[in-house]
């Protein structure tokens, strides 16, 4: 099942040329498979181990998260917004699960 | 003596009294600088060779990577990161994070593509137990800058 992904801006419209931040949250558990349950069996591993944000098919950042990362994972890029655009983020986990969501950027 | 000679001397005195003990500890921290709690550079190497093919003593400690994150930790499950640097984004190519006593000390690493304009990165991490954080910043021209941080983790958040 392909985990939410929520994208959000701050500032939420940013003027032309300004900095904005980009923040993207994944609602995944991020298992990372040194954890036991209450009977004591090891859980078995699920997390996000690809993460790519592009901008207008432009990519911004590629991440490679291990089970190192939190759960429901919090992903900040900041970039400058020259111009109104699509950012979109996709991830892939180990378990073979993947996601993709697109948010536009409108300026002020 | 008169009064304002002498109040000029004793004043003088204090200061220069209270000034050389406040510096003798400062030179002695400068001299042997201290480990990191929880520092543990056996297991950090090797998840360093591991994951950059780099050992410890290959890293340069800088202060143009700047990283944030909290002294104290009440759960190790989720502990804020923000890496950021000030060079200019076309010598920065990615940013890696370890934390020496993770059972995997490799946190992430971060490949900055062609849109990006600042060297920023903030996510929220799982830390085992009380050791340093380390960023590590790889230049365009192969350098490995190093920022630690030592954290104090009260329940760890990988077992």
């Amino acid at each position: 099942m392909p985990a939410q992904i929520l994208i959000r801006f701050n500032p939420a419209k940013p003027k032309a040329g300004e900095e904005v931040r980009v923040q993207v949250v994944v609602q995944h558990a991020m298992e990372p498979g040194t954890r036991k349950d209450a009977q004591g069996n090891l859980i078995p591993a699920s997390y996000i181990n690809e993460l790519v944000v592009s901008f207008d098919g432009k990519e911004l950042a590629t991440v490679k998260p291990t089970g190192g990362t939190s759960a429901n994972p919090l992903f900040a890029f900041k970039m400058k917004a020259e111009k109104a655009g699509e950012v979109k983020a996709s991830y892939k986990d180990v378990t073979g699960d993947a996601g993709e969501k697109t948010q536009a950027l409108s300026l002020a | 003596m008169d009064r304002r000679k002498f109040l000029k001397k004793s004043v003088g005195a204090a200061l220069s009294a209270s000034l050389a003990s406040s510096l003798v500890p400062a030179l002695a921290q400068a001299a042997a600088p201290a480990a990191l709690e929880g520092e543990d550079l056996a297991k950090l190497g090797k998840a360093l060779k591991d994951a950059l093919g780099k050992e410890f003593k290959d890293l340069l400690p800088s202060t143009d990577v700047k990283l944030v994150l909290p002294t104290i930790a009440e759960s190790g499950a989720n502990v804020p990161v923000e890496i950021e640097s000030a060079l200019a984004m076309s010598q920065v190519k990615a940013v890696h994070c370890f934390s020496d006593k993770n059972p995997n000390p490799h946190l992430f690493s971060v490949f900055f593509g062609p849109a990006s304009t600042t060297p920023y990165y903030a996510t929220r991490v799982r830390i085992a137990e009380t050791a340093p954080v380390r960023a590590i910043l790889e230049t365009a021209d192969g350098k490995f800058l190093l920022a630690s941080q030592s954290v104090r983790v009260t329940v760890g958040g990988c077992g």
